[in-house]
């Protein structure tokens, strides 16, 4: 949908749930409000709602850049350990790669 | 505008299917649409088989599409919209899941459970989202790609490939019918979306741009997409409102980017030669060229597949039969032209 044709009280009710939902376990939903409202909370001239569509951006992008960091740090460790963790590794993997680590 | 799309579907199944074998290899498992087996003793008895699977495919096809026709005239829009969402769900959960693990297989990359199910609920809710509720335009349309593609790919694997062609021939058959006879099925849901001033299906249909309308819609118009390959074939341009200012953008069908997807993808699978795949894949969009000129002089819905279809078809087994043969023995003599 076109955010230029939305009244801005629904702009702001989008961006409300688009950040609500993110906290069931979806970063991309966070990642999806950064990126469509950032013109909206940064760039256009400031209207009333347009500070409350801030919060909401600023609190979805710092979600996101945690989110980032913890399964960065997880994939590492499953991707570097997991050889070496034996029947364990295999019970989480997915998919097991072939051949020798 | 609509060759962006097009050729990403198509580009996103060929590439899969010469870089993942899974879509390739040869199964016993067919879908029940299709349940003659074309591994039978003799050449007749496999035409045969390929004929009877292909009028069980396209008997299907008309019975959902005069089944949505019926549903959607007689105001029954939570069985449709319940529908539409079960197919949307299977295909942005289960078929990306499957999508996954054979990418993961090829590449040999490991992955555990937790990341992966973290990968495909991301994936798949905010696709519930974009394309059933509210989302950025080309977000949704991305998906709509993609689910075009899947859907695609799950159609190469698993339909033989003598009915195969025979399904695309008469799919786009059915498409003209259906969408040109003032009986046919789609031609009437076009007529009735019209009557009553909504939206057709906003996303069974990909559309290039937003369409904006303040009419007053009994119901929400289904938001979802298309799984059962249904060939709402047709592409129609966004009507004007007289109140509201509207983008007019031209819509295609998801069932068309399927069929055109699965052309292709039948051609990458089936020589291996990338003379075949890329006349195809030319001969289609030109094909949809043509439809789309038509459609500035017509204005009015016009079935999608039957142009291209058939060019792709030609070229298909022109190339194949005709052009790869001589290729090959010009390489061989090394004799260059």
């Amino acid at each position: 949908m076109n955010l230029e044709r939305v009244p801005n009280e629904e702009k702001l009710g989008l961006c409300r749930k688009y950040y609500l939902g993110g906290f069931a376990f979806l970063p991309f939903l966070w990642l999806v409000n950064v990126v469509w409202f950032f013109r909206e909370a940064f760039v256009k001239p400031a209207y009333t709602e347009q500070l409350q569509i801030k919060t909401y951006v600023k609190r979805s992008a710092l979600g996101l850049l945690l989110w980032v960091a913890v399964l960065t740090t997880w994939i590492t460790i499953y991707q570097h350990y997991r050889a070496q963790w034996g029947e364990v590794g295999d019970y989480i993997s997915f998919t097991i790669p072939l051949g020798i680590p | 505008m609509l060759f962006v799309p097009v050729t990403l579907c198509m580009l996103l199944v060929v590439a899969t299917i010469k870089s993942l074998h899974f879509y390739t290899d040869k199964t016993d498992q067919q879908l029940i649409y299709t349940p003659f087996t074309e591994n039978t003793s003799s050449v007749g008895r496999r035409l045969l088989n390929s004929v009877l699977n292909a009028v069980v495919m396209i008997g299907v096809i008309v019975a959902m599409t005069v089944l949505l026709v019926f549903l959607y005239k007689y105001r029954c829009y939570k069985v449709i919209h319940g529908w539409l969402i079960l197919s949307s769900l299977l295909l942005l959960f289960w078929f990306s899941f499957m999508y996954l693990s054979e990418v993961l297989k090829t590449y040999n990359v490991a992955m555990d459970y937790p990341t992966a199910g973290v990968l495909i609920w991301n994936f798949g809710a905010v696709g519930m989202a974009c394309v059933h509720w509210k989302g950025p335009l080309a977000l949704q349309q991305a998906y709509l790609i993609v689910v075009s593609a899947l859907m695609a790919l799950v159609f190469v694997k698993y339909l033989p490939e003598w009915s195969a062609w025979l399904i695309l021939a008469l799919v786009s058959v059915y498409d003209l019918v259906a969408v040109l006879s003032p009986k046919g099925p789609l031609r009437m849901l076009v007529e009735t979306a019209q009557e009553r001033n909504e939206p057709i299906f906003p996303a069974l249909i990909y559309s290039s741009a937003m369409a904006w309308t303040t009419g007053p819609a009994d119901g929400e118009p289904g938001r979802a997409s298309d799984e059962e390959a249904e060939p709402s074939g047709r592409a129609a341009a966004a009507e004007d409102d007289d109140d509201e200012q509207e983008e007019r953008g031209v819509k295609l069908g998801l069932g068309d980017f399927i069929f055109y997807s699965v052309l292709v993808g039948k051609a990458a699978a089936g020589g291996g030669d990338w003379n075949t795949t890329a006349a195809c894949f030319v001969a289609i969009l030109i094909g949809l060229c043509v439809t789309l000129l038509l459609l500035a002089i017509f204005k009015k819905a016009l079935p999608a597949l039957p142009i291209s279809i058939t060019f792709g078809l030609i070229c298909y087994f022109a190339t194949d039969s005709l052009a790869r043969p001589f290729m090959d023995d010009l390489a061989a003599h090394h004799f260059y032209i």
